[in-house]
């Protein structure tokens, strides 16, 4: 074992090649045609609907499901003959899945414990054996107890080490299942919708923590979310999966000003989508007819039906006309939403009903209902797909 | 190849190891008794694999193998006698105790019955105790010296009130001491029974007993039916009861069977009988499970609704009165019991002559061994019921394996003695001869209570998400160690809450004692039944005391295990 650890190239120690995955469960198929390249050291997010098969990529990736065909490299390595317990990829479950009757110590220890039973003589094996049974009949040896001390104190867990994982709160046992993972050093870390069970503040704290961690560990992280705003806020790259296929893989922002449909288009963020009809280009510009109107974009299509789309924070929702935008629209407000730091507002547009985003400043008045107003849009913000 | 390397881990042996022990000592037994029933003496299967001449020896068997034992079924009238007796039985002892229940159980369920918690607790009664001395305490109530009879001769009456050596007596102890089974499934069925279409039926001017005769009643029939089809089962496996008092002009399948083997060493005799005791119970089983499955409790209604009470005093009071006789019969069996083991004598009257605890300390000096033995096979039968049951309960729930589900339900539906004639005739020659020893003994046990066992730890097993165990995986564990470390103490409230029924099922245990317990093993209930047999009425009632009162301390214990657990 140790020897092949020297001859790996360090560089792609921790890089996760998925080549071809396709699932079947009892026929029906779950995954098709996977690929991902998943670069040593990157914060990678599977962003997709519910049941769009994300967690069964990840537990391929782990070993709890088996591929019906397909190849997964963890850096030179091909994995797919190892039993789970051989991949060393540390999971953190979306129920923390924590061991019940252990304390937070002994949880941590789990992995530590297990890899002492591998090639010792019979007596460190019982010892062991009984140590994970009942941890205070034999003690932790010094370099165990000193790994789980330091990781405890790394997710400041230290006071609760002797705690039942059943009395921690919520972000507590989340920092117990990710201790318990990379205590063990895993080459990956997988991690299934970790934060769906938290509340929204706290979702928002273990954000912060868990990117912190990625970034002081340096360790190759596949992250599962059906949250859009998680994945984009988080991940160095996210890949959009829908219907058991990869639609799109990118960075946050790549994904956000350039969705290669409009599925993406509408997953990752509010988006305007309406049909329309490609006219001759006039001034290097495309323009699109929507019912009696017309739009003008920077980006082209090869087709003559497309989709156009426009986010909500491109559209300027103005008192009069301004000849400042090349594409200028009269609407009619229905409906406003105050969000904070913005107000949204549902305008009526023709046939179609637009979502515009405004910043929202103090003293001045939101909108009311029935209020005639003018979108102003540049032909920058307008795409095609 | 491929099959060999996906079995070979750890916890792949561990399945094939308890394969193994099942066929050994389960699927085989059965199968050979069925065999020897066509050759007549016994074969020696396993010396048939090692030795060259057992085989040969085993094939001509086979050569003049015939069905005459299944003829003589038919022509051989003890046979046959034993059958329809055995089936009258149990027939009868199932509708008479449905009779007795129906009105207990409405009246718990539905009237403000006085006494009603006294009664119900009263009813465990018949529960705690071993049915051979339920039926040897009829003998010292009803019998030539009972002070039944003492008191139905002073008013007057001749002779007995009722025999106990005779058909009536057994079908007596039976429904008295069988009928709690039946009373509790009855109770739930009365409670949830559909209470709107009751108020419909009174709303259109229906009087309350007519709604209970048109309603209520025909509603909860097949659930009552599947009681009895389950009084009928135990009735017909009981072992206790009959070898008591059946008296010898009285063939039933099970003291037939027992006599055949213990008393006439006549295999093929007994192989006929035990394979015609497996076929009633496999079809009584069947039926439960095809027609009546699912249909005991809830599937009569909908949800269960608030019931409402029938407060007609009268109704209730009568009701009170009839089950308050019922539960008082297996108390005064009891409460005979205990006066016999502290009397100096008791002749034919009504209390004894002195009383004195010279008994208890005989049993205490003499018989101290007979505990022992009984607490020794009882544990070790434990141990070995929750290995098996623990890995049995991982392999059903976590791998869907069917065929050891089924393993652990053939021990429900094959009757005591049947399974212990199988296991003395395929083990009684080498190169497996165990019979007579405490390890077949303890193996005959736990296979015999493993279901109880295997139901509480499947349970407890559901309840384990599966993630738990692939966290474990995943940290690099085996499966043998997840299970080892993290699934079994996750198991343990479910196994103790089955060790205690399976320990106070074994020290219960009749029909496999009397059948195979070795003199030197022998434990309290062989020393309670040999002192009956020798009519020494004073220590078999003291030990049948001690017996009972640490069942019931068992008992308690469980009870506060589980209601710990709630
Ligand atoms: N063991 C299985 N047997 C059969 N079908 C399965 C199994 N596991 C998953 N599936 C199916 O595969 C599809 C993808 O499931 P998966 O759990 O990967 O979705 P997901 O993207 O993780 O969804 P969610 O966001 O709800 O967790 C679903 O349609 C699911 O029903
Ligand atoms: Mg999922």
């Amino acid at each position: 074992m140790e020897n092949e650890n020297t001859v790996k190239d360090v560089d792609s120690m921790g890089s996760v090649v998925v080549e071809k995955l396709t699932k079947d469960f009892s026929g029906v198929t779950v995954l098709q045609n996977i690929n991902l390249d998943i670069k040593e050291g990157e914060f990678f997010a599977l962003l997709g609907p519910s049941g769009c098969g994300k967690t069964t990529t990840m537990r391929c990736i782990a070993g709890f499901e088996k591929p019906t065909s397909g190849v997964i490299r963890i850096g030179e390595k091909v994995i797919n003959g190892l039993t789970p317990n051989q991949r060393n990829c540390g999971m953190v479950f979306q129920s923390y899945a924590l061991f019940p009757h252990m304390n937070v110590f002994d949880n941590v220890a789990y992995s530590l414990n297990v890899k002492r039973l591998k090639g010792s003589n019979v007596l460190k094996k019982m010892a062991t054996y009984t140590r994970m049974l009942n941890s205070r009949l034999v003690k932790y040896p010094k370099d165990i107890e000193k790994k789980v001390r330091d990781i405890l104190e790394y997710v400041e867990l230290t006071e609760h080490a002797k705690k039942l994982t059943s009395a921690l709160s919520g972000g507590q046992q989340q920092r117990v299942a990710l201790a318990r993972a990379l205590v063990m050093e895993p080459e990956v870390l997988l991690m299934d919708e970790p934060l769906s069970n938290l509340d929204q503040k706290l979702r928002h704290t273990m954000r912060n923590t868990i990117r912190k961690i990625q970034q002081d560990l340096k360790i190759t992280t596949i992250f599962v979310t059906h949250d859009q705003e998680e994945a984009m806020s988080m991940a160095d790259r996210v890949a959009v999966m829908n219907e058991g296929e990869i639609l799109q893989i990118g960075t946050p922002t790549d994904l956000y000003s350039n969705p290669r449909t409009p599925f993406i288009a509408d997953f990752v963020g509010t988006s305007n989508i309406i049909p329309g009809e490609m006219l001759d280009p006039e001034d290097g510009l495309s323009v699109i007819q929507i019912g009696n109107q017309v739009v003008k974009s920077v980006s082209t299509a090869d087709k003559k039906a497309v989709q156009v789309i426009i986010r909500p924070e491109n559209i300027n929702v103005l008192k009069e006309e301004s000849k400042e935008y090349d594409n200028s629209f009269e609407g009619e407000i229905l409906f406003a939403t105050y969000l904070g730091s913005i107000v949204r507002y549902d305008i009526k547009v023709g046939d179609y009903t637009l979502t515009a985003d405004t910043t929202y400043e103090s003293g001045k008045n939101i909108l009311k209902a029935g209020t005639s107003v003018k979108l102003g849009v540049s032909p920058e913000r307008v795409l095609l797909i | 190849m491929k099959w060999l390397k996906r079995n070979f881990t750890g916890i792949g042996i561990v399945k094939l190891v308890i394969y193994a022990f099942f066929i050994l000592f389960l699927i085989i037994p059965l199968l050979s008794v069925f065999l020897v029933s066509f050759t007549n003496e016994p074969i020696n299967l396993f010396g048939s694999l090692i030795s060259m001449e057992t085989l040969q020896h085993t094939v001509s068997q086979f050569t003049h193998a015939t069905v005459d034992n299944f003829k003589s079924v038919f022509s051989n009238g003890t046979y046959f006698s034993a059958l329809l007796n055995s089936l009258r039985l149990s027939f009868l002892v199932s509708i008479i105790v449905l009779i007795v229940c129906v009105p207990i159980a409405y009246g718990i369920a539905r009237t403000k019955m006085p006494f009603k918690k006294t009664i119900s607790a009263l009813c465990t009664i018949p529960l705690i105790v071993p049915t051979f001395i339920s039926a040897y305490a009829f003998i010292i109530m009803f019998g030539r010296a009972g002070w039944v009879t003492y008191l139905y001769n002073s008013l007057g009456g001749e002779g007995f009130l009722i025999d106990p050596y005779s058909f009536t007596g057994i079908v007596l102890v039976q429904v008295f001491f069988f009928f709690p089974y039946a009373l509790w499934p009855m109770v739930a069925t009365f409670k949830v029974s559909d209470v709107s279409l009751e108020e419909a039926s009174r709303n259109m001017g229906s009087k309350s007993w007519l709604t209970f005769v048109t309603v209520t009643f025909p509603l909860a029939i097949p659930g009552m039916l599947s009681t009895a089809l389950v009084i009928f089962a135990v009735s017909f496996s009981d072992f206790g009861t009959p070898i008591i008092l059946a008296p010898t002009d009285l063939n039933l399948l099970v003291v037939e069977a027992y006599r055949e083997i213990a008393g006439f060493f006549n295999w093929g005799g007994a192989a006929i009988l035990t394979v015609i005791m497996i076929a009633v119970a496999g079809f009584v089983f069947w039926l439960q499970n095809h027609f009546f499955k699912g249909k005991d409790y809830g599937a009569l209604s909908g949800k269960p609704k608030q019931v409402k009470m029938n407060d007609n005093k009268l109704l209730s009071g009568s009701l009170s009165v009839f089950a308050g006789f019922v539960v008082l019969v297996p108390l005064l069996a009891m409460l005979t019991v205990f006066m016999q083991s502290i009397a100096t004598t008791w002749g034919v009257d009504p209390l004894p002559a002195g009383y004195t605890l010279n008994h208890y300390k005989d049993i205490f000096t003499n018989s101290l061994g007979n505990i022992q033995n009984s607490i020794i096979l009882a544990l070790g039968a434990l141990v070995l019921s929750i290995i098996i049951a623990t890995f049995v309960s991982y392999f059903v729930v976590r791998q869907n394996s069917t065929g050891l589900d089924f393993m652990t339900t053939v021990p429900l539906i094959v009757p005591g003695i049947a399974f212990g004639i199988a296991l003395i005739q395929t083990f009684n020659t080498a190169p497996l001869q165990l019979t007579g020893t405490a390890a077949i003994l303890i193996i005959a046990y736990s296979i015999r209570r493993l279901p109880y066992m295997v139901r509480s730890t499947v349970g407890t097993m559901k309840s384990i998400k599966g993630d738990i165990e692939e966290a474990a995986v995943n940290l690099g564990a085996s499966t043998l160690t997840a299970a080892v470390t993290v699934i079994g103490p996750l198991m343990l409230p479910g196994i103790a809450a089955g060790s205690i029924l399976v320990f106070i099922t074994v020290i219960k245990e009749t029909s496999i004692t009397i059948l195979m317990a070795p003199a030197e093993w022998a434990p309290m209930s062989l020393a309670i039944f040999q002192n009956i047999l020798r009519a020494e009425y004073y220590s078999a009632a003291a030990m049948s005391i001690v017996l009972v009162v640490l069942v019931l301390v068992l008992q308690a214990i469980a009870n506060r295990f589980s209601r710990k657990e709630l």
